[in-house]
């Protein structure tokens, strides 16, 4: 790519002014993703609250960048990498949304089971997990923004760790809700928490694939190996 | 990157219209073209980009012989037509550029009639052997230069009344009339509005499925619009050919990307 500047200077303005935005957005995301495992942890109902709030400002800078983006392909009508910088910014900003999205109902699940009594050790290793994809998160921000096409794949070979704990945390709560049937509610929305963060990996993946993207022309074609085996082994024997 | 435009034609690599290899043109002392290797397919646009005295009109102008015309020009290299070398001494220059029609920037048509502009290649070719059968020329390549409608009535009017954008299609029906097979097309929406610009790729994109167009532009947008293959020069030389998606999406030269996305190079 080259680092020369356009001969148009406000061209590069309006690319700095899109990917800025991105790189906002994706310090509010990394934001909600530590503060949700938090809030659920520590049983803060103030915090699970201030997460739900707080992403319609990362829905209404996803809103911004989207315009601004269209803005550059309609008057500067970009090409080659310039063309992909807008590209990807379109599809981070989306899955950083969702990001967002899960957050905010990992909060409202943390509010559902406020009042029920805790369940040994569960919120600190989906706290652990959400740890997981936040550092992931940051990274591929970073490879984003410094065009590191490695670190970005070594994001991407790091989901496998998500999955296998979000595995482990599949059989873990069966096992609770067989022991007790009371840990039944509390249990499905843990689950459901634990299942966000899975997801937020994808969504992190993703964006690793678009820095890659971004960087070469091309997307990464080779499969990567799944982790999550919930739907073939559903380990009911523990 | 698979161009949806080339993949429903069913074009392949194989159909070579035109072959360049090893080109060199010199104006006096002064190399303008350097070692340019290119193959232009049949019923294709390829499209030459650069910056202003990069060579690509010099180059364009190589394959129907204008430098001919230069006294100081000389090239070198070989070029064919069809697998025929076009600067053997025994072919005509002006047989050649009646399979090898050209479409200059500005509108220049004749001082004459709309239909004797039309008329005039087929009589000095000998294509007609009748009034009628040379009518049926003129209308025919009149309405493949999208023309027939607004000149129909009016064919005996001079072709300097007509507007620029009429006057550039009336170039294209006389260079379509001596039935080329291939089409140079040097800027020829330079003096063009946006409307009269379209109708002419509009046309480009038509004439695509009789001819090889090779057009040099200025306008990125334009040789992205109606390109499947992109040749970047730069400096004499052939910097980098190939698909037209790729080139603008992920050109594979930094010259090209630099060029490209208004970069200084």
């Amino acid at each position: 790519m080259p680092n020369s500047e356009h001969l148009v200077s406000s061209f590069d303005r309006d690319l700095e002014g899109i990917q800025a935005m991105i790189m906002r957005m994706g310090g509010l995301v990394e934001e909600a993703i530590a503060s949700s495992a938090l809030a659920l942890e520590s049983r803060d109902l103030e915090l699970a609250r201030t997460v739900r709030a707080g992403d319609k400002a990362i829905d209404k800078l996803e809103e911004t960048v989207n315009e601004e983006a269209a803005r550059i392909l309609v008057l500067r009508q970009p090409s080659a990498s310039d063309l992909r910088t807008v590209l990807t910014v379109f599809r981070v900003s989306a899955n950083l949304e969702r990001i967002g999205d899960y957050a905010k109902n990992i909060s409202k699940r943390s509010e559902a089971i406020i009042d029920h009594p805790p369940i040994n050790g569960a919120t600190s290793s989906i706290r652990r997990m959400a740890r997981q994809v936040e550092l992931m998160l940051k990274d591929v921000l970073d490879a984003y923004i410094q065009r590191d096409m490695d670190l970005a794949l070594d994001v991407r070979a790091r989901d496998v760790e998500v999955d296998q704990m979000y595995s482990a945390l599949f059989r873990e709560y069966l096992t609770f809700m067989m022991e007790d049937p009371r840990n039944i509610t509390p249990c499905m929305h843990l689950h459901f928490m634990a299942k966000n963060i899975e997801r937020m990996g994808d969504h992190v993946t993703s964006i690793s694939e678009q820095v890659v993207y971004l960087v070469s022309g091309e997307l990464p074609d080779d499969d990567r190996e799944k982790e999550d085996r919930t739907p073939y082994d559903p380990g009911l024997e523990g | 990157m698979n161009d949806m435009r080339v993949v429903e034609r069913d074009v392949t690599g194989d159909d070579i219209k035109m072959r360049a290899r090893q080109v060199q043109v010199y104006y006096g002392d002064n190399h303008a073209i350097k070692n340019v290797d290119v193959d232009i397919e049949d019923k294709t646009v390829t499209a030459f980009i650069g910056q202003s005295g990069c060579g690509k009109s010099t180059f364009l102008r190589c394959l129907n012989r204008m430098n001919d015309t230069i006294d100081v020009a000389r090239t070198e290299g070989d070029i064919r037509l069809d697998g025929e070398d076009i600067y053997d001494p025994k072919v005509d220059p002006v047989q050649l550029r009646a399979k090898v029609g050209m479409v200059f920037q500005k509108p220049n048509p004749f001082p004459k009639s709309i239909y004797d502009n039309v008329a005039y290649g087929p009589r000095i070719h000998g294509l007609a052997q009748s009034k009628a059968e040379l009518d049926e020329i003129v209308e025919k390549s009149l309405r493949r230069a999208a023309l027939w409608n607004e000149a129909k009535d009016r064919l005996a009017e001079p072709g300097t009344g007509l507007s620029g954008g009429q006057q550039q299609r009336l170039c294209i029906a006389r260079a379509v009339a001596t039935s080329p097979e291939v089409l140079l097309m040097d800027e020829p929406c330079s003096a063009l509005d946006p409307i009269a610009t379209a109708q002419v790729e509009e046309l480009i994109d038509e004439l695509r499925t009789n001819y090889s167009v090779v057009i040099v532009t200025h306008s990125m947008q334009q040789a992205a619009r109606v390109s499947q293959k992109t040749a970047f020069f730069h400096l004499g030389e052939l910097v980098e050919f190939g698909e037209t998606g790729k080139i603008f999406t992920n050109p594979d030269d930094p010259r090209t990307e630099s060029y490209i996305t208004g970069r200084i190079g």
